[in-house]
């Protein structure tokens, strides 16, 4: 890639429009009567399908039951699936819905969520921050994003999901998702201030 | 452009994506690549933004995951059991009850075609000429009189009705083998003048 005139590294990802599903194989032959194929959509994807749960749920063995039920939910509807999205998609939004549906069901047992005080307040001096602190006021500081920039931008850093896959989650066009991005960056820069700065 | 909770939109439209250009140019389209780089070649707070996104998103990344992972082999061992009892079949596989299913029925509508033409598998039995007598082989026979159902010896029943045609050469032509009389054989039985019929009423008064 040519390079800016400020040398800024950029990342390049593969565009998500041009590169096929690499499950949609699995799906067929799952569909197909190859039960193995669905282990391996399993193992592929039980781990970002956890810590996506796991962001929402805020107990490891919660999370797992609810990763459990997500894939169990997939492997029902698996028959149906259109493949209008990509496979990792349409599975991540059936773990976000089930994530969903258990915080409505156990609603009174997670933790409070941060305040913003608590983060931008009487905040140490960078030099005294840990990297424990530093963590935690990262995670508050996300936790204080709107719904929707706090959707995409964890789909976009945590799940390294492309624009595309971010817009079928969120309900939104790639164009959106960007935006989105774009202002839940700007704004966690803001919660966390000028001494986050790199 | 959806901003959600109403934040400030950008003075340059093109600003909305400079943290989507610095997390994956490739995902952009041509032109707003080249309107980003234009004004990052063009305006130094663009670049030092642009280098402060990439501060920030490279520490989100360093994050590491929250909560301790399961175990992923027992995940995959439970899913993997639960795919097994409740994987699709194969779209010919939901018709292969059609093999049995046909092959009994073509086997029950042979027996059904040769129960009931026997002479089409059996051999031919010995006819017996009984001239004009339409007793059965047996003597039982079946009458309906006075509304009533009654088996009677054809003997007996002889003995009250008198000599009596057949209705049909054929009444007598095979023997029942029930001992009654078949349905086809009671036509005689029209033949009866009203002398007869009281005869068996009488007969059958004094017999029960």
């Amino acid at each position: 890639m040519e390079s800016l005139a400020a040398g800024l590294p950029v990342l390049e990802r593969p565009s998500s429009v041009t590169v096929a599903d690499p499950d949609r194989e699995l799906t067929e032959r799952f569909r197909d009567g190859d039960r193995a194929a669905f282990d391996v959509l399993v193992r592929r994807h039980q781990k970002g399908l956890w810590r996506l749960v796991r962001r929402y749920v805020k107990s490891d063995a919660d999370a797992a039951d609810v990763t459990q039920l997500a894939f169990v939910r997939a492997l029902r509807g698996l028959a149906a699936f259109r493949g209008t999205a990509t496979v990792r998609s349409w599975l991540y939004r059936i773990a976000i819905n089930c994530a969903l549906s258990w915080l409505r069901d156990h609603r009174r047992e997670q933790p409070a969520e941060l305040d913003e005080e608590a983060l931008i307040g009487d905040n140490p001096a960078p030099a005294e921050l840990s990297a424990g602190d530093d963590r935690h006021r990262l995670r508050g500081a996300i936790a204080l994003l709107p719904p929707k920039q706090k959707l995409v931008l964890e789909l976009r850093v945590f799940d390294d999901l492309s624009f595309r896959e971010v817009a079928e989650l969120a309900d939104c066009s790639e164009n959106t998702a960007k935006v989105n991005f774009h202002y839940a960056v700007k704004r966690l820069r803001d919660i966390l201030g000028a001494d986050h700065e790199p | 452009m959806s901003r959600d909770r109403g934040d400030t939109p950008d003075p340059e439209p093109d600003a909305e994506l400079l943290a989507a250009y610095v997390d994956g140019v490739a995902e952009l389209s041509p032109e707003e690549r080249h309107r980003i780089e234009a004004r990052l070649a063009r305006d130094p707070g663009a670049r030092a933004e642009a280098a402060a996104v990439r501060g920030l998103l490279d520490q989100l990344r360093s994050l590491p995951p929250e909560g301790n992972e399961p175990d992923w082999a027992a995940m995959a061992s439970a899913l993997r059991d639960a795919a097994a009892a409740g994987s699709p079949r194969p779209w010919w596989r939901r018709w292969q009850w059609l093999v049995p299913t046909s092959t009994f029925a073509t086997a029950a509508l042979v027996l059904i075609a040769t129960w009931s033409r026997p002479e089409a598998v059996t051999a031919p039995r010995p006819s017996v000429d009984r001239g004009h007598d339409p007793r059965p082989s047996d003597d039982v026979m079946t009458l309906w009189l006075g509304g009533t159902e009654v088996e009677v010896s054809a003997s007996g029943a002889l003995g009250v009705l008198g000599e009596v045609e057949p209705a049909s050469p054929e009444a007598d032509a095979e023997p029942d083998e029930v001992a009654l009389l078949p349905s086809t054989d009671l036509a005689w039985v029209d033949t009866l003048d009203d002398a007869a019929l009281d005869r068996a009423e009488r007969w059958l008064a004094g017999s029960r």
